[in-house]
Protein backbone atom coordinates (compact mmCIF):
# COMPACT_ATOMS: atom_id res chain seq x y z
CA UNK A 1 0.00 0.00 0.00
CA UNK A 2 1.11 3.51 -0.70
CA UNK A 3 2.02 5.33 2.46
CA UNK A 4 -0.01 8.52 2.48
CA UNK A 5 0.77 11.05 5.16
CA UNK A 6 -0.07 9.19 8.35
CA UNK A 7 -2.54 11.88 9.45
CA UNK A 8 -4.61 11.60 6.29
CA UNK A 9 -4.31 7.83 6.43
CA UNK A 10 -5.75 7.65 9.96
CA UNK A 11 -8.65 9.91 9.03
CA UNK A 12 -9.65 7.80 5.99
CA UNK A 13 -9.09 4.61 7.98
CA UNK A 14 -11.31 5.86 10.78
CA UNK A 15 -13.96 6.77 8.25
CA UNK A 16 -13.78 3.32 6.62
CA UNK A 17 -14.04 1.55 9.97
CA UNK A 18 -17.05 3.71 10.83
CA UNK A 19 -18.88 2.93 7.58
CA UNK A 20 -18.27 -0.82 7.76
CA UNK A 21 -19.05 -0.79 11.47
CA UNK A 22 -22.33 0.94 10.79
CA UNK A 23 -23.37 -1.63 8.19
CA UNK A 24 -22.34 -4.63 10.30
CA UNK A 25 -23.47 -3.42 13.70
CA UNK A 26 -26.53 -1.25 13.12
CA UNK A 27 -29.08 -4.10 12.97
CA UNK A 28 -27.71 -5.32 16.29
CA UNK A 29 -27.63 -1.84 17.80
CA UNK A 30 -31.22 -1.25 16.75
CA UNK A 31 -32.27 -4.52 18.41
CA UNK A 32 -30.48 -3.39 21.57
CA UNK A 33 -32.08 0.06 21.54
CA UNK A 34 -35.50 -1.52 21.08
CA UNK A 35 -34.82 -3.95 23.90
CA UNK A 36 -34.35 -1.13 26.44
CA UNK A 37 -37.51 0.75 25.45
CA UNK A 38 -40.39 0.49 27.93
CA UNK A 39 -42.89 -2.01 26.54
CA UNK A 40 -45.37 -0.24 24.25
CA UNK A 41 -43.10 2.67 23.39
CA UNK A 42 -41.33 0.67 20.66
CA UNK A 43 -44.33 1.32 18.42
CA UNK A 44 -44.51 5.03 19.22
CA UNK A 45 -44.41 7.45 16.29
CA UNK A 46 -42.19 9.39 15.60
CA UNK A 47 -39.45 6.82 15.88
CA UNK A 48 -37.35 7.17 19.04
CA UNK A 49 -33.66 6.66 18.34
CA UNK A 50 -32.90 6.48 22.01
CA UNK A 51 -35.56 5.70 24.61
CA UNK A 52 -36.53 8.64 26.83
CA UNK A 53 -36.69 6.21 29.76
CA UNK A 54 -34.32 3.29 29.16
CA UNK A 55 -35.26 0.18 31.12
CA UNK A 56 -34.14 -3.39 31.68
CA UNK A 57 -37.71 -4.55 32.36
CA UNK A 58 -37.93 -6.42 29.06
CA UNK A 59 -34.91 -8.50 30.02
CA UNK A 60 -36.49 -9.32 33.37
CA UNK A 61 -39.67 -10.34 31.59
CA UNK A 62 -38.14 -12.58 28.94
CA UNK A 63 -35.84 -14.26 31.44
CA UNK A 64 -38.85 -14.94 33.67
CA UNK A 65 -40.79 -18.15 33.91
CA UNK A 66 -43.32 -17.42 31.17
CA UNK A 67 -40.65 -17.62 28.49
CA UNK A 68 -38.27 -20.28 27.29
CA UNK A 69 -35.20 -18.35 26.18
CA UNK A 70 -32.88 -20.06 28.67
CA UNK A 71 -34.35 -23.41 27.73
CA UNK A 72 -33.63 -22.79 24.03
CA UNK A 73 -30.08 -21.71 24.85
CA UNK A 74 -29.59 -24.92 26.78
CA UNK A 75 -31.12 -26.96 23.93
CA UNK A 76 -28.86 -25.31 21.38
CA UNK A 77 -25.83 -25.88 23.59
CA UNK A 78 -26.63 -29.57 23.98
CA UNK A 79 -27.33 -30.09 20.27
CA UNK A 80 -24.30 -28.15 19.05
CA UNK A 81 -21.89 -29.65 21.58
CA UNK A 82 -23.06 -33.16 20.79
CA UNK A 83 -22.81 -32.57 17.06
CA UNK A 84 -19.33 -31.03 17.35
CA UNK A 85 -17.89 -33.85 19.47
CA UNK A 86 -19.26 -36.46 17.11
CA UNK A 87 -18.11 -34.68 14.00
CA UNK A 88 -14.58 -34.08 15.33
CA UNK A 89 -14.15 -37.74 16.16
CA UNK A 90 -15.51 -39.04 12.86
CA UNK A 91 -13.78 -36.47 10.71
CA UNK A 92 -10.40 -36.95 12.43
CA UNK A 93 -10.60 -40.67 11.72
CA UNK A 94 -11.73 -40.29 8.13
CA UNK A 95 -9.37 -37.42 7.32
CA UNK A 96 -6.50 -39.46 8.63
CA UNK A 97 -7.57 -42.51 6.66
CA UNK A 98 -7.97 -40.58 3.43
CA UNK A 99 -4.88 -38.42 3.63
CA UNK A 100 -2.42 -40.88 5.18
CA UNK A 101 -3.36 -44.44 4.32
CA UNK A 102 -3.34 -45.99 0.87
CA UNK A 103 -6.42 -48.07 0.24
CA UNK A 104 -8.77 -48.96 -2.55
CA UNK A 105 -11.76 -46.77 -1.84
CA UNK A 106 -9.77 -43.76 -0.77
CA UNK A 107 -10.67 -41.48 -3.67
CA UNK A 108 -14.25 -42.70 -3.63
CA UNK A 109 -14.53 -41.88 0.10
CA UNK A 110 -13.11 -38.44 -0.54
CA UNK A 111 -15.73 -37.72 -3.19
CA UNK A 112 -18.52 -39.13 -1.05
CA UNK A 113 -17.51 -36.74 1.71
CA UNK A 114 -16.95 -33.62 -0.34
CA UNK A 115 -20.00 -33.93 -2.59
CA UNK A 116 -22.16 -34.28 0.51
CA UNK A 117 -21.07 -30.82 1.59
CA UNK A 118 -23.00 -29.25 -1.27
CA UNK A 119 -26.36 -30.92 -0.82
CA UNK A 120 -29.16 -28.35 -0.37
CA UNK A 121 -31.08 -28.98 2.86
CA UNK A 122 -34.43 -28.86 1.08
CA UNK A 123 -33.74 -32.00 -0.94
CA UNK A 124 -33.12 -34.10 2.17
CA UNK A 125 -35.49 -32.54 4.71
CA UNK A 126 -38.66 -34.53 4.04
CA UNK A 127 -37.05 -37.99 3.96
CA UNK A 128 -35.01 -37.07 7.04
CA UNK A 129 -38.22 -36.10 8.81
CA UNK A 130 -39.81 -39.41 7.81
CA UNK A 131 -36.70 -41.30 8.94
CA UNK A 132 -36.72 -39.57 12.34
CA UNK A 133 -40.42 -40.27 12.70
CA UNK A 134 -39.99 -43.96 12.02
CA UNK A 135 -37.07 -44.09 14.48
CA UNK A 136 -39.32 -42.43 17.05
CA UNK A 137 -36.82 -39.58 17.46
CA UNK A 138 -39.06 -36.60 16.68
CA UNK A 139 -39.01 -33.97 19.43
CA UNK A 140 -35.69 -35.33 20.78
CA UNK A 141 -32.17 -33.94 20.79
CA UNK A 142 -30.97 -36.95 18.80
CA UNK A 143 -33.01 -35.88 15.77
CA UNK A 144 -30.83 -32.77 15.62
CA UNK A 145 -27.51 -33.98 17.02
CA UNK A 146 -26.97 -36.86 14.60
CA UNK A 147 -27.82 -35.05 11.34
CA UNK A 148 -25.93 -31.91 12.37
CA UNK A 149 -22.95 -34.07 13.19
CA UNK A 150 -23.13 -35.56 9.70
CA UNK A 151 -23.73 -32.20 7.96
CA UNK A 152 -20.51 -30.83 9.48
CA UNK A 153 -18.35 -33.76 8.35
CA UNK A 154 -17.33 -32.54 4.87
CA UNK A 155 -16.02 -29.16 5.99
CA UNK A 156 -14.39 -30.39 9.17
CA UNK A 157 -12.66 -33.38 7.58
CA UNK A 158 -11.38 -31.06 4.87
CA UNK A 159 -10.00 -28.60 7.42
CA UNK A 160 -8.49 -31.28 9.60
CA UNK A 161 -6.86 -32.98 6.60
CA UNK A 162 -5.28 -29.70 5.57
CA UNK A 163 -3.61 -29.56 8.99
CA UNK A 164 -2.56 -33.22 8.78
CA UNK A 165 -0.61 -32.18 5.71
CA UNK A 166 1.79 -30.33 8.04
CA UNK A 167 2.70 -33.50 9.91
CA UNK A 168 5.88 -35.00 8.38
CA UNK A 169 5.51 -38.62 7.31
CA UNK A 170 8.83 -39.38 9.01
CA UNK A 171 7.43 -38.67 12.49
CA UNK A 172 4.62 -41.09 11.82
CA UNK A 173 6.84 -43.75 10.35
CA UNK A 174 9.16 -43.47 13.33
CA UNK A 175 6.24 -44.01 15.68
CA UNK A 176 5.18 -47.05 13.70
CA UNK A 177 8.67 -48.53 13.76
CA UNK A 178 8.58 -48.08 17.53
CA UNK A 179 5.56 -50.36 17.44
CA UNK A 180 2.70 -47.88 17.76
CA UNK A 181 -0.48 -48.95 15.94
CA UNK A 182 -2.42 -46.73 13.57
CA UNK A 183 -4.85 -45.44 16.18
CA UNK A 184 -2.09 -44.82 18.68
CA UNK A 185 -0.09 -42.90 16.07
CA UNK A 186 -3.16 -40.88 15.20
CA UNK A 187 -4.13 -39.96 18.75
CA UNK A 188 -0.66 -39.56 20.26
CA UNK A 189 1.33 -38.05 17.40
CA UNK A 190 -0.79 -36.66 14.58
CA UNK A 191 -3.82 -35.21 16.38
CA UNK A 192 -1.81 -33.12 18.86
CA UNK A 193 0.11 -31.52 15.98
CA UNK A 194 -3.13 -30.83 14.10
CA UNK A 195 -4.84 -29.43 17.22
CA UNK A 196 -5.31 -25.88 15.86
CA UNK A 197 -7.07 -27.26 12.81
CA UNK A 198 -9.28 -29.47 14.92
CA UNK A 199 -10.17 -26.53 17.10
CA UNK A 200 -11.13 -24.30 14.20
CA UNK A 201 -13.10 -27.14 12.59
CA UNK A 202 -14.90 -27.50 15.91
CA UNK A 203 -15.73 -23.80 16.09
CA UNK A 204 -17.10 -23.78 12.54
CA UNK A 205 -19.12 -26.95 13.13
CA UNK A 206 -20.51 -25.43 16.31
CA UNK A 207 -21.60 -22.27 14.51
CA UNK A 208 -23.19 -24.25 11.70
CA UNK A 209 -25.18 -26.37 14.08
CA UNK A 210 -26.06 -23.40 16.30
CA UNK A 211 -27.64 -21.51 13.41
CA UNK A 212 -29.24 -24.51 11.69
CA UNK A 213 -32.95 -23.85 11.28
CA UNK A 214 -34.74 -26.00 8.72
CA UNK A 215 -34.12 -29.35 10.39
CA UNK A 216 -34.54 -28.03 13.94
CA UNK A 217 -37.84 -26.41 12.99
CA UNK A 218 -39.07 -29.57 11.30
CA UNK A 219 -38.20 -32.17 13.92
CA UNK A 220 -39.01 -30.13 17.05
CA UNK A 221 -42.63 -29.56 15.90
CA UNK A 222 -43.45 -26.86 18.40
CA UNK A 223 -42.01 -28.63 21.43
CA UNK A 224 -40.36 -25.95 23.59
CA UNK A 225 -38.50 -28.69 25.46
CA UNK A 226 -36.18 -29.29 22.49
CA UNK A 227 -36.48 -26.07 20.43
CA UNK A 228 -33.12 -24.55 19.57
CA UNK A 229 -32.43 -20.80 19.57
CA UNK A 230 -33.36 -20.01 15.93
CA UNK A 231 -36.63 -21.94 16.17
CA UNK A 232 -37.53 -20.42 19.52
CA UNK A 233 -36.74 -16.86 18.45
CA UNK A 234 -38.83 -17.20 15.30
CA UNK A 235 -41.87 -18.52 17.15
CA UNK A 236 -41.31 -15.94 19.89
CA UNK A 237 -41.26 -13.11 17.36
CA UNK A 238 -44.42 -14.42 15.70
CA UNK A 239 -46.28 -14.79 19.00
CA UNK A 240 -45.26 -11.37 20.34
CA UNK A 241 -45.29 -9.28 17.20
CA UNK A 242 -46.97 -6.49 19.18
CA UNK A 243 -44.50 -6.69 22.08
CA UNK A 244 -41.38 -6.29 20.02
CA UNK A 245 -39.43 -4.88 22.95
CA UNK A 246 -39.68 -8.37 24.45
CA UNK A 247 -38.64 -9.99 21.20
CA UNK A 248 -35.67 -7.64 21.04
CA UNK A 249 -34.59 -8.45 24.59
CA UNK A 250 -35.00 -12.17 23.93
CA UNK A 251 -32.97 -11.87 20.75
CA UNK A 252 -30.16 -10.02 22.52
CA UNK A 253 -29.99 -12.65 25.27
CA UNK A 254 -29.98 -15.50 22.77
CA UNK A 255 -27.22 -14.19 20.53
CA UNK A 256 -24.89 -12.85 23.20
CA UNK A 257 -23.02 -16.03 24.22
CA UNK A 258 -22.08 -17.06 20.71
CA UNK A 259 -21.37 -13.51 19.64
CA UNK A 260 -18.82 -13.12 22.42
CA UNK A 261 -17.29 -16.50 21.67
CA UNK A 262 -16.91 -15.66 17.99
CA UNK A 263 -15.20 -12.38 18.71
CA UNK A 264 -12.84 -14.12 21.14
CA UNK A 265 -12.05 -16.95 18.69
CA UNK A 266 -11.91 -14.61 15.71
CA UNK A 267 -8.33 -15.47 14.83
CA UNK A 268 -8.95 -19.23 14.88
CA UNK A 269 -12.04 -18.93 12.70
CA UNK A 270 -10.24 -16.76 10.19
CA UNK A 271 -7.27 -19.09 9.91
CA UNK A 272 -9.59 -22.08 9.58
CA UNK A 273 -11.48 -20.43 6.76
CA UNK A 274 -8.42 -19.43 4.88
CA UNK A 275 -7.14 -22.99 5.10
CA UNK A 276 -10.41 -24.07 3.56
CA UNK A 277 -10.58 -21.49 0.83
CA UNK A 278 -7.02 -20.96 -0.28
CA UNK A 279 -5.68 -24.13 -1.67
CA UNK B 1 6.19 -51.63 7.62
CA UNK B 2 2.64 -52.77 7.58
CA UNK B 3 1.38 -54.80 4.70
CA UNK B 4 -1.00 -53.36 2.15
CA UNK B 5 -3.80 -55.61 3.23
CA UNK B 6 -3.76 -54.27 6.76
CA UNK B 7 -3.44 -50.73 5.51
CA UNK B 8 -6.49 -51.19 3.31
CA UNK B 9 -8.51 -52.67 6.11
CA UNK B 10 -7.48 -49.94 8.56
CA UNK B 11 -8.24 -47.21 6.04
CA UNK B 12 -11.69 -48.55 5.38
CA UNK B 13 -12.46 -48.92 9.06
CA UNK B 14 -11.39 -45.31 9.66
CA UNK B 15 -13.59 -43.81 6.95
CA UNK B 16 -16.51 -46.18 7.49
CA UNK B 17 -18.32 -44.31 10.32
CA UNK B 18 -18.23 -41.00 8.43
CA UNK B 19 -19.25 -42.54 5.12
CA UNK B 20 -22.04 -44.48 6.78
CA UNK B 21 -23.39 -41.30 8.39
CA UNK B 22 -23.30 -39.46 5.08
CA UNK B 23 -25.04 -42.31 3.29
CA UNK B 24 -27.84 -42.45 5.85
CA UNK B 25 -28.39 -38.73 6.35
CA UNK B 26 -27.37 -37.24 2.99
CA UNK B 27 -27.43 -39.76 0.16
CA UNK B 28 -30.34 -41.95 1.15
CA UNK B 29 -32.62 -38.89 1.63
CA UNK B 30 -31.66 -37.55 -1.81
CA UNK B 31 -32.55 -40.82 -3.47
CA UNK B 32 -35.77 -40.88 -1.46
CA UNK B 33 -36.65 -37.35 -2.64
CA UNK B 34 -36.14 -38.43 -6.25
CA UNK B 35 -38.39 -41.42 -5.58
CA UNK B 36 -41.09 -39.22 -3.98
CA UNK B 37 -41.08 -36.98 -7.03
CA UNK B 38 -42.29 -39.88 -9.22
CA UNK B 39 -45.29 -40.70 -7.05
CA UNK B 40 -48.63 -39.10 -6.39
CA UNK B 41 -48.08 -38.28 -2.72
CA UNK B 42 -50.46 -36.02 -0.85
CA UNK B 43 -50.79 -36.16 2.93
CA UNK B 44 -48.61 -39.26 2.96
CA UNK B 45 -45.05 -40.29 2.26
CA UNK B 46 -45.97 -43.95 1.96
CA UNK B 47 -44.82 -44.19 -1.63
CA UNK B 48 -44.92 -47.98 -1.66
CA UNK B 49 -48.72 -47.76 -1.57
CA UNK B 50 -49.06 -44.65 -3.71
CA UNK B 51 -49.71 -44.53 -7.46
CA UNK B 52 -46.53 -44.27 -9.57
CA UNK B 53 -47.04 -41.40 -12.00
CA UNK B 54 -43.68 -41.20 -13.75
CA UNK B 55 -42.81 -37.67 -14.75
CA UNK B 56 -46.30 -36.28 -14.24
CA UNK B 57 -45.27 -34.19 -11.20
CA UNK B 58 -42.53 -32.68 -13.32
CA UNK B 59 -44.92 -32.08 -16.22
CA UNK B 60 -47.44 -30.34 -13.95
CA UNK B 61 -44.74 -28.26 -12.27
CA UNK B 62 -43.04 -27.30 -15.53
CA UNK B 63 -46.39 -26.21 -16.95
CA UNK B 64 -47.11 -23.92 -14.00
CA UNK B 65 -46.25 -20.22 -14.08
CA UNK B 66 -45.51 -20.39 -10.37
CA UNK B 67 -42.61 -22.76 -10.93
CA UNK B 68 -40.98 -20.64 -13.62
CA UNK B 69 -41.50 -17.49 -11.60
CA UNK B 70 -39.89 -19.11 -8.53
CA UNK B 71 -37.11 -20.57 -10.66
CA UNK B 72 -36.31 -17.21 -12.23
CA UNK B 73 -36.56 -15.40 -8.92
CA UNK B 74 -34.12 -17.85 -7.34
CA UNK B 75 -31.71 -17.46 -10.26
CA UNK B 76 -32.03 -13.66 -10.30
CA UNK B 77 -31.67 -13.50 -6.53
CA UNK B 78 -28.51 -15.57 -6.75
CA UNK B 79 -27.04 -13.36 -9.45
CA UNK B 80 -27.71 -10.11 -7.61
CA UNK B 81 -26.96 -11.34 -4.10
CA UNK B 82 -23.70 -13.05 -5.03
CA UNK B 83 -22.51 -10.01 -6.98
CA UNK B 84 -23.21 -7.82 -3.96
CA UNK B 85 -21.69 -10.34 -1.53
CA UNK B 86 -18.45 -10.46 -3.47
CA UNK B 87 -18.22 -6.72 -4.21
CA UNK B 88 -18.91 -5.67 -0.63
CA UNK B 89 -16.81 -8.54 0.67
CA UNK B 90 -13.92 -7.43 -1.51
CA UNK B 91 -14.26 -3.87 -0.26
CA UNK B 92 -14.27 -5.09 3.36
CA UNK B 93 -11.29 -7.36 2.78
CA UNK B 94 -9.27 -4.61 1.10
CA UNK B 95 -10.19 -2.28 3.96
CA UNK B 96 -8.67 -4.63 6.52
CA UNK B 97 -5.38 -4.36 4.65
CA UNK B 98 -5.64 -0.61 4.19
CA UNK B 99 -6.22 0.43 7.80
CA UNK B 100 -3.21 0.67 10.11
CA UNK B 101 -2.31 -2.39 12.19
CA UNK B 102 -3.92 -1.04 15.36
CA UNK B 103 -7.34 -0.89 13.73
CA UNK B 104 -7.06 -4.18 11.84
CA UNK B 105 -8.13 -6.42 14.73
CA UNK B 106 -11.06 -4.15 15.51
CA UNK B 107 -12.21 -4.09 11.90
CA UNK B 108 -12.02 -7.88 11.63
CA UNK B 109 -13.98 -8.26 14.85
CA UNK B 110 -16.64 -5.92 13.43
CA UNK B 111 -16.86 -7.77 10.13
CA UNK B 112 -17.21 -11.15 11.82
CA UNK B 113 -20.25 -10.08 13.86
CA UNK B 114 -22.92 -10.77 11.19
CA UNK B 115 -21.41 -14.21 10.85
CA UNK B 116 -22.10 -15.09 14.46
CA UNK B 117 -25.80 -14.34 14.10
CA UNK B 118 -28.04 -17.25 13.07
CA UNK B 119 -29.77 -16.57 9.74
CA UNK B 120 -33.22 -16.62 11.26
CA UNK B 121 -32.24 -13.94 13.76
CA UNK B 122 -30.49 -11.96 11.03
CA UNK B 123 -33.75 -11.92 9.04
CA UNK B 124 -35.80 -11.08 12.11
CA UNK B 125 -33.54 -8.08 12.83
CA UNK B 126 -34.01 -6.83 9.29
CA UNK B 127 -37.74 -7.38 9.50
CA UNK B 128 -37.83 -5.04 12.49
CA UNK B 129 -35.60 -2.44 10.79
CA UNK B 130 -37.82 -2.51 7.70
CA UNK B 131 -41.01 -2.04 9.71
CA UNK B 132 -43.04 0.57 7.88
CA UNK B 133 -44.31 2.47 10.93
CA UNK B 134 -41.34 2.47 13.29
CA UNK B 135 -38.44 1.13 11.24
CA UNK B 136 -35.36 3.37 11.12
CA UNK B 137 -34.77 2.79 7.40
CA UNK B 138 -38.16 4.11 6.27
CA UNK B 139 -37.95 6.90 8.82
CA UNK B 140 -34.58 8.11 7.57
CA UNK B 141 -35.76 7.99 3.94
CA UNK B 142 -38.68 10.23 4.91
CA UNK B 143 -36.49 12.60 6.94
CA UNK B 144 -34.00 13.16 4.15
CA UNK B 145 -36.91 13.83 1.86
CA UNK B 146 -36.42 10.91 -0.52
CA UNK B 147 -40.00 9.71 -0.05
CA UNK B 148 -43.05 11.34 1.49
CA UNK B 149 -44.22 8.27 3.38
CA UNK B 150 -42.27 5.28 4.71
CA UNK B 151 -42.20 2.62 1.96
CA UNK B 152 -44.06 -0.67 2.45
CA UNK B 153 -40.84 -2.64 2.30
CA UNK B 154 -42.33 -6.09 2.79
CA UNK B 155 -45.72 -5.48 1.16
CA UNK B 156 -44.58 -4.21 -2.21
CA UNK B 157 -43.32 -6.92 -4.51
CA UNK B 158 -40.13 -5.24 -5.74
CA UNK B 159 -39.26 -3.67 -2.41
CA UNK B 160 -39.71 -7.06 -0.77
CA UNK B 161 -37.25 -8.57 -3.28
CA UNK B 162 -34.76 -5.81 -2.51
CA UNK B 163 -35.28 -6.35 1.22
CA UNK B 164 -34.52 -10.06 0.92
CA UNK B 165 -31.33 -9.29 -0.99
CA UNK B 166 -30.23 -6.65 1.55
CA UNK B 167 -30.89 -8.86 4.55
CA UNK B 168 -29.13 -11.79 2.89
CA UNK B 169 -26.11 -9.73 1.83
CA UNK B 170 -25.66 -8.39 5.35
CA UNK B 171 -24.19 -11.74 6.31
CA UNK B 172 -23.01 -12.84 2.85
CA UNK B 173 -20.65 -9.88 2.49
CA UNK B 174 -18.92 -10.78 5.75
CA UNK B 175 -18.51 -14.41 4.72
CA UNK B 176 -17.10 -13.40 1.33
CA UNK B 177 -14.80 -10.89 3.04
CA UNK B 178 -13.14 -13.57 5.15
CA UNK B 179 -12.63 -15.80 2.14
CA UNK B 180 -11.01 -12.95 0.22
CA UNK B 181 -8.85 -11.80 3.14
CA UNK B 182 -7.17 -15.19 3.01
CA UNK B 183 -6.34 -14.65 -0.66
CA UNK B 184 -5.14 -11.08 -0.17
CA UNK B 185 -2.81 -12.17 2.62
CA UNK B 186 -0.86 -14.26 0.13
CA UNK B 187 0.08 -11.39 -2.17
CA UNK B 188 3.80 -10.72 -1.72
CA UNK B 189 4.49 -7.21 -0.56
CA UNK B 190 7.21 -6.73 -3.19
CA UNK B 191 4.66 -7.11 -5.99
CA UNK B 192 2.54 -4.24 -4.73
CA UNK B 193 5.53 -2.10 -3.89
CA UNK B 194 7.10 -2.41 -7.30
CA UNK B 195 3.79 -1.42 -8.87
CA UNK B 196 3.75 1.69 -6.71
CA UNK B 197 7.26 2.52 -7.83
CA UNK B 198 6.08 2.12 -11.42
CA UNK B 199 3.47 4.75 -10.66
CA UNK B 200 0.32 2.61 -10.97
CA UNK B 201 -2.62 4.15 -9.12
CA UNK B 202 -4.77 2.21 -6.63
CA UNK B 203 -7.56 1.30 -9.07
CA UNK B 204 -5.11 0.12 -11.68
CA UNK B 205 -3.13 -1.84 -9.11
CA UNK B 206 -6.31 -3.59 -8.01
CA UNK B 207 -7.42 -4.62 -11.48
CA UNK B 208 -4.09 -5.49 -13.02
CA UNK B 209 -2.23 -6.96 -10.05
CA UNK B 210 -4.35 -7.81 -7.01
CA UNK B 211 -7.38 -9.26 -8.77
CA UNK B 212 -5.50 -11.57 -11.15
CA UNK B 213 -3.43 -12.94 -8.26
CA UNK B 214 -6.39 -13.71 -6.03
CA UNK B 215 -8.66 -14.91 -8.85
CA UNK B 216 -8.56 -18.53 -7.59
CA UNK B 217 -9.84 -17.38 -4.19
CA UNK B 218 -12.48 -15.20 -5.83
CA UNK B 219 -13.56 -18.21 -7.84
CA UNK B 220 -13.92 -20.40 -4.74
CA UNK B 221 -15.84 -17.65 -2.95
CA UNK B 222 -18.07 -17.29 -6.01
CA UNK B 223 -18.89 -21.00 -6.10
CA UNK B 224 -19.44 -21.16 -2.38
CA UNK B 225 -21.72 -18.12 -2.27
CA UNK B 226 -23.65 -19.19 -5.39
CA UNK B 227 -24.44 -22.55 -3.88
CA UNK B 228 -25.59 -20.88 -0.69
CA UNK B 229 -27.77 -18.39 -2.57
CA UNK B 230 -29.37 -21.01 -4.81
CA UNK B 231 -30.59 -22.93 -1.77
CA UNK B 232 -31.54 -19.84 0.28
CA UNK B 233 -34.31 -20.60 2.74
CA UNK B 234 -34.01 -19.19 6.26
CA UNK B 235 -33.86 -15.51 5.32
CA UNK B 236 -36.85 -15.72 2.95
CA UNK B 237 -38.91 -17.86 5.31
CA UNK B 238 -38.38 -15.45 8.20
CA UNK B 239 -38.32 -12.07 6.47
CA UNK B 240 -41.16 -12.26 3.96
CA UNK B 241 -42.47 -15.81 4.26
CA UNK B 242 -42.25 -15.78 0.45
CA UNK B 243 -44.69 -12.86 0.27
CA UNK B 244 -46.33 -10.70 -0.78
CA UNK B 245 -48.24 -13.51 -2.46
CA UNK B 246 -45.49 -15.86 -3.63
CA UNK B 247 -43.35 -13.11 -5.11
CA UNK B 248 -40.23 -13.69 -3.00
CA UNK B 249 -40.54 -17.45 -2.73
CA UNK B 250 -37.39 -19.31 -3.71
CA UNK B 251 -37.32 -22.94 -4.81
CA UNK B 252 -36.43 -23.97 -1.26
CA UNK B 253 -39.01 -21.88 0.58
CA UNK B 254 -41.75 -22.83 -1.88
CA UNK B 255 -40.88 -26.50 -1.52
CA UNK B 256 -40.77 -26.26 2.26
CA UNK B 257 -44.32 -24.92 2.42
CA UNK B 258 -45.48 -27.48 -0.12
CA UNK B 259 -44.01 -30.20 2.10
CA UNK B 260 -44.93 -29.15 5.56
CA UNK B 261 -47.89 -26.82 5.15
CA UNK B 262 -49.73 -28.43 2.24
CA UNK B 263 -48.30 -31.96 2.58
CA UNK B 264 -47.85 -32.30 -1.19
CA UNK B 265 -44.83 -34.52 -0.86
CA UNK B 266 -44.65 -35.57 -4.51
CA UNK B 267 -45.01 -32.06 -5.93
CA UNK B 268 -42.66 -30.50 -3.38
CA UNK B 269 -40.01 -33.08 -4.16
CA UNK B 270 -39.85 -31.91 -7.77
CA UNK B 271 -38.96 -28.40 -6.55
CA UNK B 272 -36.38 -29.88 -4.19
CA UNK B 273 -34.89 -31.99 -6.98
CA UNK B 274 -34.62 -28.96 -9.25
CA UNK B 275 -32.82 -27.05 -6.47
CA UNK B 276 -30.46 -29.97 -6.10
CA UNK B 277 -29.71 -30.05 -9.82
CA UNK B 278 -28.96 -26.32 -9.91
CA UNK B 279 -26.61 -26.54 -6.94
CA UNK B 280 -25.00 -29.66 -8.37
CA UNK B 281 -24.31 -27.86 -11.66
CA UNK B 282 -22.39 -25.19 -9.80
CA UNK B 283 -20.85 -27.94 -7.70
CA UNK B 284 -19.25 -29.73 -10.64
CA UNK B 285 -16.82 -26.82 -10.91
CA UNK B 286 -15.99 -27.22 -7.26
CA UNK B 287 -15.65 -30.98 -7.32
CA UNK B 288 -13.08 -30.83 -10.09
CA UNK B 289 -10.87 -29.04 -7.56
CA UNK B 290 -11.43 -31.39 -4.65
CA UNK B 291 -8.77 -33.95 -5.39
CA UNK B 292 -6.20 -31.25 -6.00
CA UNK B 293 -7.06 -29.55 -2.71
CA UNK B 294 -6.77 -32.61 -0.54
CA UNK B 295 -3.33 -33.62 0.61
CA UNK B 296 -2.57 -37.28 0.02
CA UNK B 297 0.13 -39.74 0.79
CA UNK B 298 0.80 -40.93 -2.74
Amino acid sequence: MKKPSSYKHSITSGFIVFIIGFWCLFPLAWMFITSIKPLGTEYRIPVEYWPSQPTLDNYRTVLGERFTIQRSLLNSAVVSTGAVLGTLLLSSLSAYGISRLRFKFRTASLYIMQIAGMIPPIVIIAPTFVLMRSLGLLRTYWAMIIPNMVYALPLSSFLIASYFANVPFEIEDAAKIDGAGTLRTLFRIVLPIAAPGIFSAGVLAFLGSWGEFMLANTVSIGSAAVETVPVAILSFSRAFDLQWAWVAAGTMVSILPVLLAVIVFQRVIVSGLSAGSLK
Amino acid sequence: MISNKIETRTGMVLVLPAVLGLVIFNYYPIVQSFVYSFFDLEFTTDWLNAPFIGFRNYAVVMASDQFWYTFLFTAGFTLVAVTLDLSLGMAFALATFYVPGKMRGLLRAIIIVPWAIPKVIQASMWRWMLNTDVGPIGDVLVRIGLVSEPPLFLMDRYLAMGSVVAAYTWKGASIAAFFLMGGLALIPREVTESAIVDGANAVRRFFSITLPIIMPTVFVALLYRSQDALRVFDVVYTLTGGGPGNSTDTLSSFAYNAYFRFAQFGRASTYAVVTFILVALVGTFYISRVRRNFSFRE
